[in-house]
């Protein structure tokens, strides 16, 4: 199965004092043009490192990220700069993404300038405007700063930045968790509907767990650096394998009254991802673990038609 | 059924370089003795401001009363002291606020900011409020021997707890929580929305719950008032809100959420943004992006109409849209 991107047992850790950090370990799929794969996970689960590895802003461990067909893993210089233009990021906060000093026009531009695209500033003022067009933004506040912006306006900036090179794939890192909920809403459309115009491949990184089924195609799902469960966002939905995912499906409070389900509630906290065990990376919160999760780390295996759980005990028996 | 706690009227402004910021307007709550009330809106609706207020806590170098009275067991809190409010303040009052990691004093260990307040409050001696303070960690579900350690040795999820350890010391008779797990993840989220719900029913306190989350409010609250630019435009018992909201803005907070249980192509979300409080619009404070606004809008400032009994909405029109 060849998509637009392919990530093949993908590994970031990090170097620390007290040993060696595994943000991302282990990490493989591969999603095709035009599709969305949302990624979620808690806090320190490496859904934000796995994202820039991808990209490249960060380097890899081990592991591949194929594009187009090409590694484009550790490729570097001229190379990596036409690369760029093809894939790009939407960072999470709009507030400390943009530089102060610089007005909307410049920070739009800005892309375009770093990769030489217009010899002509005309061209460039043409395309940067029409930017400003795409994702909503007057082009009376152009020459404005982005302190005197609201958050939704500056995430349309950090929307038009991503833009402007025309790329083909965008890592959206959490790019409407920092808004309010009906601003939250107009930039979520903005993004489905330049997905749907355009084409875009996203990889859409967020904790929240109704926006990722909303804008979704697959969902993985990540703790603590390893794939935890991975199918068609309604089936997550419909049939979560793995405990973690139950955990986290029901941990959410959902706003109707009517509502009412199981409580089951996933105990504890994230262990430390230094130098971590062998075994089931769960198994320390999960109310299923036994012997044999301890002991030996779960394979990510096929259970249905595109539903992929890492947990030894998933379809054995009702979890 | 007595009330707790009776705002009326309450209006609060801040002088700034620019203007005056109207953050609070002619805000009327009450909450009930062992009740939940949710106080929902988005940022800048004026709902930290509101509960500051109750606290007595608004900066007056810049912001000022306008007018109100907050009746607490018989007393105006506008009117004390603050020799008389710093008996209430963390005694008959406690206040969790949003940030566990801003909160907590980084010097201190966690043991000894607890006991702190049995120490001022109860006037116990040092050793029997650390004896005190260890029992309260055990009861948030914190290792009495964690109570050694500095705010920096623990995770997220453990500061909130200890927060909310030093918010219940007391036994306060009324909690304002605001947004006490806007900064936690899922899970320890509703580990913590758990523990406050249980020690609030097993101390008889009544809450003020400060969220933007409806689904928080859904699980925890009797009843809600949903604040826009410092005003409450609808209140009414949790029922009333979730299953017949009336006010235009209410109905598109609901729609502006992906929802879990149901599939949704688009969202709808609410037009334009919230208003600059220093530049109220006139007539109804919603009347730029409310899709039922008419002519009268523009130019009336609707009341709190009763609905239905309990519900209360602020919309010219609410007998007529939205209702069914």
């Amino acid at each position: 199965m060849s998509g637009l991107l392919e990530v093949v047992n993908l590994k970031k850790y990090f170097e620390t004092r007290g040993g060696l950090l595994h943000a991302v370990d282990g990490v493989s799929f591969s999603v095709g043009q035009g599709k969305v794969l949302g990624v979620v996970g808690e806090s320190g689960c490496g859904k934000s490192t796995l994202g820039r590895v991808i990209l490249g802003i960060i380097d890899a461990t081990g592991g591949q990220v194929i594009f187009e067909g090409e590694d484009i893993t550790g490729i570097r210089g001229r190379k990596r700069a036409e690369l760029q233009k093809k894939m790009q990021i939407i960072y999470q906060d709009p507030y400390s993404s943009l530089n102060p000093r610089m007005c909307v026009f410049d920070l739009i531009a800005d892309p375009l300038q770093a990769n030489h695209v217009y010899h002509d500033a005309k061209a460039l003022g043409k395309r940067v405007l029409e930017a400003m067009d795409t994702v909503g933004l007057a082009r009376n506040l152009a020459y404005s700063y982005p302190h005197e912006l609201d958050g939704g306006r500056r995430q349309r900036i950090g929307i038009a930045r991503a833009l402007v090179l025309d790329p083909t794939f965008i890592v959206c890192d959490e790019p409407v968790s920092a808004l309010d909920v009906s601003i939250q809403a107009q930039i979520l459309n903005l993004l489905q509907d330049l997905q749907e115009q355009r084409r875009l491949t996203y990889i859409f990184v967020t904790h929240d767990l109704s926006v990722v089924k909303h804008i979704s195609d697959d969902i993985l799902v990540m703790y603590m650096g390893c794939m935890a469960e991975k199918c068609p966002a309604d089936e997550l939905f419909e049939n979560p394998l793995h405990p973690y995912t139950q955990g986290l499906l029901a941990s959410i409070p959902v706003p109707d009254v009517d509502y009412h389900r199981e409580k089951i509630r996933i105990k504890g906290e994230i262990t430390s991802p230094i130098e971590p065990k062998p075994g089931c990376r769960f198994a320390p919160r999960c109310a299923f673990a036994d012997e044999k999760c301890q002991r030996e780390t779960p394979v990510f295996r096929e259970m249905g038609e595109g539903h992929f759980v890492a947990c030894h005990r998933a379809g054995q028996e009702v979890v | 059924m007595g009330s707790v706690l009776e705002i009326s009227d309450l209006c609060v402004e801040f002088h700034t370089q620019n203007g005056v910021a109207h953050a609070v307007n002619h805000v009327d709550l009450s909450i009930g003795e062992k009740r939940s009330v949710g106080l929902v809106g988005e940022t800048g609706a004026g709902k930290t401001t509101t509960a500051l207020s109750i606290m007595q806590l608004i900066d007056l170098r810049h912001g000022k009363y306008t007018s109100g009275r907050i009746d607490f067991r018989g007393d105006d809190l506008m009117k004390l002291k603050d020799t008389q409010l710093q008996k209430i303040r963390g005694k008959e009052i406690s206040m969790i606020f949003q940030d566990p990691m801003t909160t907590l004093n980084p010097v201190i260990k966690v043991q000894d900011q607890i006991a702190e307040s049995y120490r001022i409050h109860e006037k116990d001696s040092p050793a029997e409020a650390l004896i005190r303070a260890k029992d309260m960690l055990e009861m948030v579900g914190i290792p009495a021997g964690r109570g050694e350690e500095y705010p920096h040795q623990f995770s997220g999820g453990m500061k909130q707890r200890v927060v909310i350890a030093m918010a219940l010391t007391c036994n306060p008779q009324l909690l304002l929580a605001d947004e006490p797990t806007t900064a936690l993840d899922v899970t320890i989220q509703s580990q913590v929305l758990d523990m406050i719900n249980d020690l609030k029913d097993r101390l008889g306190t009544s809450m003020l719950l400060i969220t933007h989350d409806l689904g928080i409010v859904a699980e925890t609250c009797d009843e809600v008032a949903i604040m826009y630019a410092g005003e409450i435009i609808e209140a009414g018992a949790l029922r009333q809100i979730f299953k017949d909201f009336r006010h235009p803005y209410t109905d598109g907070l609901f729609n502006s959420i992906p929802s879990l249980t149901k599939k949704t192509h688009r969202l709808m979300p609410i037009p334009g943004l919230m208003p600059d409080p220093k530049q109220l619009p006139g007539g109804c404070h919603f009347h730029p992006r409310c899709p039922h606004a008419v002519d009268e809008c523009k130019v009336a400032h609707p009341e709190m109409t009763e609905v239905e009994k309990g519900h209360l909405v602020r919309c010219l029109r609410c007998t007529e849209v939205l209702s069914r």
